[in-house]
């Protein structure tokens, strides 16, 4: 470490240089790390909310809740813990027909689980059928409490009277609306409900419904799987090129100072300390640029705008940082095999 | 006893019809409070009679003994224990670490080294001694060549070894610098006690040295 450090403070252009690269590539690897993470926290922010460990369809539906209807002759005996979820696509406008919003409506029970999962950042929940509570995010979108709106194509308006937490499914804001609203929209009565959400493990398998673990529910919600391994492979492509990048900027440092290092051996210097001293000079280069890059990727993200779906998980961004210090310790490796071949002799030369 | 005996060292390099013989059955030995030069020109052999006597390389034929022990048979990092415990270099490129202070060279030594090295106060003596104490902080690049060259004799002493070997320690000086070096290694023999060993070229050290012994084609003639 000797070595490593004092090598690094007297050559700061040199190394500053590739600190900055290895922060600006990390910096990179969690900008998308922060994407992939907040656009799948958009998908799934609801269905965490709900704190949903089992998820009951209908099994035609492949795991769809946008397909999914179960009929209210069979719906299943509710335990504590279970919810009746009935879901539909909408638009929603302002009263006057203004500021048009995609949604999806999550018709639900007031005395079931979800309602009382679901926190609320302003107002109350409905007491009547012309009441609704609205995903936080619209709040951004002109929406406020005891505001009328209405569902695209009816004539009917509800009234606004709460907004609630981390209501986002597939990335598009949430109305909370009674059940009754729903099913009104889908046509009556004898449609019980889109699905079944518990907070219960179980499974069940009965007629035309089937249970999903929440992970299975999840995996199959339209277009979420292929986001996130494309955003991981990304990430894994960047992580193993940047860490052969810098294995080849440590291997060209290596060969500049084989003189150096071929004086130390000459004067008794074993192999083992000057392998040491690449290596932790790899460490330091690593956990340099990890630690900034960090700290950039913080302060990125106060400046992001609130549309820009963008999550720093803390523990994974510090385990990816340490996965990188570890890559990049491996790629020093190459160089090391220079240093063993260093000869005590080629002082003289 | 000799700190350095060489018997019947013999040194070939490549093979075949371009094999060539640097070292022809060479003995020679060195003894504590000694100046020994070797004397001859390019290509002589000096430098592998250096290198072998140092345990940089060794000989194809013959013994190398320091301080009684046979080089030849140890392992490297035997062979690195003993460069760092028995002996000094001072090279011709001065071999000071460029991203190293002068102090820290010294500390290098203490960190590779724990144990037998000068104490602080020594250092202090040797460095006022060498007319470098002022130049601690100092890195190579802020040094002239002849203050580099102070250094690393400092630093070749700081492990306080039995033996200095120096390779063309008077390549590009003047005759001034010369004759102060040529002083420097004749106290390093006689009042630290070291056998000092220095190849060279340059006959303006023959009138410090205790032994000089020439070398031409491999072979060394002693002429006093």
């Amino acid at each position: 470490m000797f070595l490593a450090l004092n090598e690094m403070k007297h050559e700061k252009v040199h190394y500053g240089l590739i600190v900055t690269m290895v922060t600006l590539i990390a910096y990179l690897i969690f900008m998308l790390l922060g994407l992939m993470l907040g656009l799948a926290k958009e998908n799934t922010a609801a269905v965490d909310s709900w704190q949903t460990q089992t998820v009951i369809l209908n099994k035609g539906a492949n795991i769809n809740l946008n397909q999914s209807v179960i009929p209210a002759n069979e719906l299943p005996k509710l335990k504590a813990g279970d919810s009746l979820v009935g879901q539909s696509p909408l638009v929603i406008t302002k009263k006057n027909g203004a500021d048009k919003q995609s949604a999806q409506l999550i018709g639900l029970k007031a005395n079931q689980s979800i309602a009382k999962k679901v926190t609320l950042s302003e107002g109350r929940w409905w007491k009547k059928a012309n009441e609704v509570v609205l995903a936080d995010s619209l709040k951004n979108k002109g929406y406020h409490l005891n505001q009328k709106i209405k569902f695209s194509g009816q004539a009917k308006t509800y009234r606004v009277v709460g907004f609630a937490k981390q209501s986002t499914l597939n990335v598009t804001p949430i109305v909370y609306s009674q059940l009754s609203v729903w099913q009104q929209l889908k046509g009556g009565r004898q449609f019980g409900a889109s699905a079944i959400f518990s907070t219960r493990q179980f499974k069940y398998e009965h007629d035309n419904l089937k249970s999903y673990t929440k992970a299975k529910y999840v995996q199959k919600l339209p277009g979420y799987s292929a986001q996130n391994q494309t955003f991981a492979a990304m990430i894994g492509f960047l992580m193993v090129i940047s860490m052969a990048i810098i294995g080849v900027f440590l291997y060209i440092l290596t060969m500049q100072k084989l003189p150096n290092y071929a004086v130390l051996r000459a004067q008794g210097i074993s192999t083992g300390t000057l392998v040491r001293a690449t290596v932790s000079q790899a460490i330091l280069l690593m956990a340099v640029g990890g630690v900034l890059s960090l700290i950039l990727t913080a302060l990125t993200s106060l400046t992001l705008p609130e549309a820009m779906p963008f999550l720093i998980n803390w523990p994974l961004a510090i385990g990816l940082t340490l996965v990188m210090v570890i890559l990049g310790t491996l790629s020093s490796v190459i160089p090391v095999k220079l240093i063993q071949r260093v000869q005590p002799l080629d002082a003289l030369n | 006893m000799p700190v350095i005996e060489l018997k019947q060292i013999s040194k070939f390099y490549g093979e075949g019809v371009g094999r060539v013989q640097a070292l022809k059955k060479v003995d020679f030995q060195a003894s504590t409070g000694e100046l020994n030069l070797i004397i001859g020109p390019s290509g002589s052999g000096k430098s592998t009679f250096l290198t072998i006597t140092g345990g940089l390389q060794s000989p194809s034929e013959g013994q190398v003994l320091i301080n009684g022990k046979e080089t030849t048979k140890l392992s490297n990092k035997e062979r690195d224990r003993m460069r760092l415990e028995e002996i000094g270099f001072v090279l011709q490129s001065y071999n000071l670490l460029p991203y190293l202070t002068v102090q820290q060279q010294f500390e290098l030594v203490d960190r590779v080294k724990k144990q037998g090295n000068l104490s602080q106060a020594e250092l202090q003596h040797l460095l006022e001694e060498l007319g470098i104490s002022q130049l601690v902080h100092k890195f190579p690049d802020q040094l002239s060549g002849g203050q580099n060259q102070r250094v690393a004799i400092a630093r070749a002493l700081y492990a306080n070894p039995p033996i200095i070997l120096a390779d063309e320690p008077t390549a590009a000086l003047d005759s001034e610098r010369v004759k102060t070096v040529g002083q420097l290694f004749k106290d390093l023999a006689t009042k630290r006690q070291k056998a000092v060993v220095v190849v060279t070229h340059d006959q303006r050290l023959m009138p410090f040295a205790d032994r000089i012994t020439k070398i031409e084609d491999g072979q060394l003639t002693q002429v006093k």
